[in-house]
């Protein structure tokens, strides 16, 4: 019965397709694809050791942790009794098969834009070709009142998506890929669009750049501030290597690199730069590359009067914390190495302004980024470093540092903001509005609305 | 004067590689620990920046001591100039100055990562050979220790190799050897048409991402220091079990063991810097200090019940002091080496490790050294009075062609070279300093001979000219045997789990327990005697 079901369904919605099909491509994809594009295992695969779709993975929230669920097809524990509508549903509305709604750490806005043979394909993959684990994730178990499940019902009357995507004709079948991709399964927009005061993408300001707590997802129109600097090929190798010549994938990118953009087709990386080319251009604060230091002309600093001792002196400068802790590998003059598996600092994106979120980030959790079966890894500086664990005022000094001397401009980044960074990223005034003396005057049904949706700017934080 | 009373399952005096990897060990398993260190913690950073501002001739003269300023507590060797905490005597004495660090993480913060096992027939050497002595237990019982000690440090080796002599081993090294610089690749070309096989050590240092620390980016600075965290120290094992709650205290000098009527140990007491004393208890002890402060804390812990000593009714504690006595050379060589590209010691020649010489003479390793040679050769350039051009050039050449080669050699257990007490030095806090008697023997002697014959035979293959060879053994800080290992109380000081004859709840590990050193360095060993130790506890404590 059930497989008549999704036979039927599949005819249906393969019927609907043009020569490039509602979802922007001829043939139809195959169902672990369209999960490798959706990126589902970046959360529902408890990390790199992870059992496939068994969930368990924490991802922390001010309000506390939102576990991510066992999407294996395990009749007990995992969502093994659901009908391809309850799976639609699920994915495209946000709501359980027992009719609770989930917190929208689950991109089911952009996944509303999925064509209904791609949630076919995908419902398939799930129920016959994933492991059914017959095993619990823990249960997600915020206190009250974000344990109000329900209050996500009005919240998604604003904010909850849409229909399917339709294929714009007077555009390319390559633009149409591209634009289903970004919109849809890959969901770029639910990181990199900022979000309005109730937690909604700001679809005016679409791919303008927004805070993913403690990171800061950089703007990707073609706008002052965004991809204008970047080549074709450039932007190609970041989507598909996670490097570039001036950057480097870390933190959640560096997931998303890992876990789902280096596996997809040269065509469909190919369509993401086509559509990204042509979205609305949104200025934001640009760097000055003219203003790049010339690396020649870098003069290590002088102090040999520090040496010998056990531990580096709390005010020790930018220049010292540089040459000990970063210079190894980045080289004294930030030019990194030859090959570029050290990465240059001068020139680097992450030291533009608009990314000393990122810079803070990188220092203290460093970079893990596994490519083509290949890791690369910079080490974290946080408090449990075994490399080195460096202070907020360390950070900031050297971070303020390699910014003003590798950087566009001199940047002057505080210990309260890699304080900030350290436990999480910047609280967004709707969290904070759920303190108990504020929501009681403001209501607690419109907070535990929009406290709801700031779960999703929090992406999980790297495990320390 | 007496502070608190602090208390554990175990306590560790020692905080190195082998208190590191047991306090993990046992905190893992669930156990209270505590782990006293008589030196301070050190930063990586300072570290990195008090070598960066050495002075060029203590570079050049590798010296490794000062990037880490000995305190006045605990104070360690340091030979530029010598400070006088070790004295040694005997016919060998230039052979026995050996490097030590005090502080939260020990030696292993200078070391060349060499992760070598030991042959069967090293560790049953009297058995086969008819010399020296045997471990008290045979390799088999000590593999899974290897494989659990090169997996928490994290070693590399040449898994797609096969060398003989090598190790058996139940499963591949964790990680696989990075390829080799340039002047590895070369030497080995050179030395392979005599017989030579130069082969790749394995070695505590990163090939690939591991354990959240980077891969070996080739700084070629393991000695003093690696920059980046890509080697092993034994402080990540201190570090990760103090995050799992385990109980550092550092500058921590112990310095009196109490022993109750069945000779079972009940305290430790340590002073601070001020000389306030506290007093520790535990269901276990250990002592982790290495081959010269653990026989010194025993010699200097006499009391009442134990006058000769603790663990010393066998009077070995000290004695047997071994090592690898060294022959170096160096020489400039007729084509450019390029030493300096990966790490300071990625190969050496493993042909002499075992045969059946060694009934009569010392089996040996040759090392091909791959420090870079800048320090070194600018000294040198600079000593020829050339300047300008002419110094640039002889800067260049003597960086680029200068090699060093040396030779390791075996020794025996000589209950005749031994560590004693000071009766003149005595430290900050009033512990007398280590004095020891060396001999090499002529066991080694006689090996030496053919080793000289080897490093000529070298020195020629690569058209060395100015070739320089030591005139008298070299120190290689493999310090072995103090605390020696055997099945009969009346000859040894530890059982085959490092437990003391004398006292049951006290275990010492350290490459004191070692009753004969091969040709290798001896880390990786201690490592495994200290994981096998720590099953001992974990046993013992589980069952009462």
């Amino acid at each position: 019965m059930l497989s008549k079901t999704i036979s039927l369904f599949a005819l249906c919605a393969g019927a609907m397709l043009g020569p490039w099909g509602a979802a922007g491509h001829a043939e139809q994809l195959s169902g672990a694809y369209i999960a490798t594009t959706a990126d589902c295992a970046a959360c529902h695969t408890d990390g790199k050791n992870g059992t496939p779709f068994a969930g368990g993975y924490a991802i922390t929230s001010p309000m506390g942790s939102i576990i991510a669920s066992n999407i294996t097809p395990s009749k007990e524990f995992g969502i093994g009794d659901y009908s391809l509508r309850d799976f639609s549903r699920a994915v495209r509305e946000g709501v359980r098969k027992d009719g609770a709604h989930l917190y929208p750490a689950m991109p089911y806005p952009a996944y509303s834009k999925m064509s209904d043979a791609d949630i076919a394909a995908l419902y398939d993959y799930f129920m016959n070709d994933v492991a059914p684990v017959d095993v619990a994730a823990p249960q997600t178990d915020l206190p009250f009142p974000f344990s109000v499940r329900m209050s996500m019902a009005g919240w998604n009357l604003l904010y909850g998506g849409g229909a399917p995507l339709v294929d714009d004709p007077a555009q390319s079948p390559e633009w149409n890929r591209g634009r289903y991709l970004v919109e849809g399964p890959a969901h770029c927009g639910t990181c990199h669009t900022p979000r309005n005061l109730l937690m909604g993408s700001k679809t005016s300001a679409f791919l303008a750049g927004g805070a993913v707590g403690p990171w800061f997802a950089p703007n990707l129109t073609p706008g002052a501030g965004g991809l204008s600097d970047w080549s074709d090929a450039d932007l190609s190798a970041y989507l598909s290597t996670g490097v570039a010549e001036h950057a480097r994938a870390s933190g959640p990118m560096a997931e998303a690199v890992e876990f789902s953009l280096q596996h997809l087709n040269d065509s469909d990386i190919a369509a993401i730069v086509t559509y990204l080319r042509t979205v609305p251009a949104q200025d934001t604060a640009q760097a000055d590359t003219a203003s790049m230091p010339d690396i020649a002309a870098f003069v290590p600093a002088d102090h040999s009067a520090n040496r010998s001792r056990h531990t580096l002196a709390d005010d020790a400068s930018g220049a010292q914390l540089y040459e000990t802790v970063c210079a190894s590998c980045h080289g004294l003059s930030g030019q990194g190495s030859a090959d570029g598996t050290y990465p240059a600092l001068t020139g680097n994106v992450t030291l533009e302004p608009a990314q000393s979120y990122n810079l803070i980030s990188t220092i203290l959790d460093g970079v893990s980024r596994t490519v083509d079966g290949h890791e690369t890894l910079m080490p974290a500086f946080h408090e449990g470093s075994l490399v080195q664990p460096l202070s907020d005022d360390q950070v900031a000094t050297v971070a303020s540092y390699v910014s003003t001397k590798f950087g566009t401009e001199p940047a002057d980044i505080t210990a309260q903001e890699v304080a900030t960074v350290r436990t999480g990223g910047p609280v967004a005034l709707l969290v904070k509005m759920a303190a108990p003396g504020v929501m009681a005057a403001i209501g607690a049904a419109l907070v535990l609305i929009l406290a709801g949706l700031a779960v999703m700017l929090w992406r999980r934080k790297r495990s320390r | 004067m007496t502070q608190e009373t602090l208390s554990a399952d175990v306590v560790i005096a020692g905080a190195g590689i082998c208190g590191g990897l047991m306090a993990l060990d046992l905190t893992r398993a669930g156990l209270s620990v505590i782990v006293l260190d008589a030196g301070p913690r050190y930063d990586r950073d300072q570290v990195v920046q008090n070598w960066r501002y050495m002075p060029p001739e203590n570079k050049a003269g590798f010296d490794y001591a000062t990037p880490y300023p000995t305190v006045p507590w605990a104070p360690h060797t340091n030979f530029f100039p010598d400070n006088g905490y070790l004295h040694t005597t005997g016919p060998d004495a230039a052979a026995y100055k050996q490097g030590i660090i005090k502080g939260v993480g020990g030696t292993t913060w200078h070391w060349a990562a060499s992760s070598w096992r030991y042959l069967p027939s090293d560790m049953q050497l009297y058995s086969t050979y008819g010399v020296g002595r045997d471990f008290a237990m045979t390799y088999d019982e000590l593999e899974p220790y290897y494989y659990a000690a090169e997996t928490e440090m994290g070693v590399m080796g040449p898994n797609d190799q096969q060398i003989t002599p090598s190790a058996p081993r139940s499963k591949p090294w964790p990680m696989t050897s990075m390829p080799y610089g340039y002047g590895d690749r070369r030497f080995t070309e050179l030395v392979a048409p005599l017989g030579y096989d130069n082969t790749p050590v394995p070695q505590g240092r990163n090939s690939r991402p591991y354990d959240g620390r980077p891969q070996c980016c080739g700084n070629n600075n393991c000695m003093p220091i690696c920059p980046i965290g890509a080697m092993y120290h034994g402080v990540y094992s201190i570090e990760k079990a103090e995050a799992l709650g385990a109980k550092v205290i550092e500058n921590a000098v112990v310095y009196r063991i109490d022993t109750d009527a069945k000779n079972d140990v009940t305290a430790m007491h340590f002073y601070n810097p001020d000389k306030i004393s506290t007093k520790v208890t535990a269901r276990r002890f250990v002592i982790a200090a290495n081959g010269i402060e653990t026989p010194k804390l025993l010699l200097v812990a006499a009391n009442d019940k134990n006058p000769n000593g603790i663990a010393n009714s066998s009077d070995q504690v000290g004695r047997n002091m071994m090592d690898h006595p060294g022959i170096s050379m160096s020489f400039v060589a007729a084509e450019p080496i390029w030493s300096g590209q990966g790490s300071v010691q990625m190969s050496s020649i493993t042909n002499f490790r075992d045969g059946e010489w060694r009934g009569e003479r010392s089996a040996i390793q040759i090392g091909y050294n791959n420090t870079a040679q800048t320090s070194k050769g600018g000294m040198k350039a600079l000593a020829t009075g050339k300047v300008g051009r002419a110094l640039d050039e002889e800067i260049r050449r003597r960086a680029a062609c200068g090699v060093d080669i040396y030779v390791n050699h075996e020794t025996l257990a000589d209950p005749n070279n031994r560590l004693t007490l000071s009766s003149k030095r005595k430290d900050a806090l009033g512990i007398p300093e280590p004095d020891v008697y060396y001999d090499v023997g002529d066991y080694v002697r006689r090996a030496a001979v053919s080793s000289r014959e080897h490093l000529k035979t070298i020195a020629q293959a690569l058209g060395g000219t100015e070739i320089e060879m030591s005139s008298t053994f070299t120190p290689n800080n493999h310090i072995c045997g103090g605390t020696i290992m055997g099945t009969d109380p009346r000859d040894s000081v530890v059982d085959s789990w490092c437990r003391t004859h004398d006292h049951q709840n006290l275990f010492l590990a350290t490459g004191g327990a070692m009753s004969a050193v091969g040709t290798v360095n001896a880390t990786l060993t201690m490592a495994a005697l200290s994981l096998r130790a720590a099953d001992a506890i974990k046993s013992d404590l589980r069952a009462g």
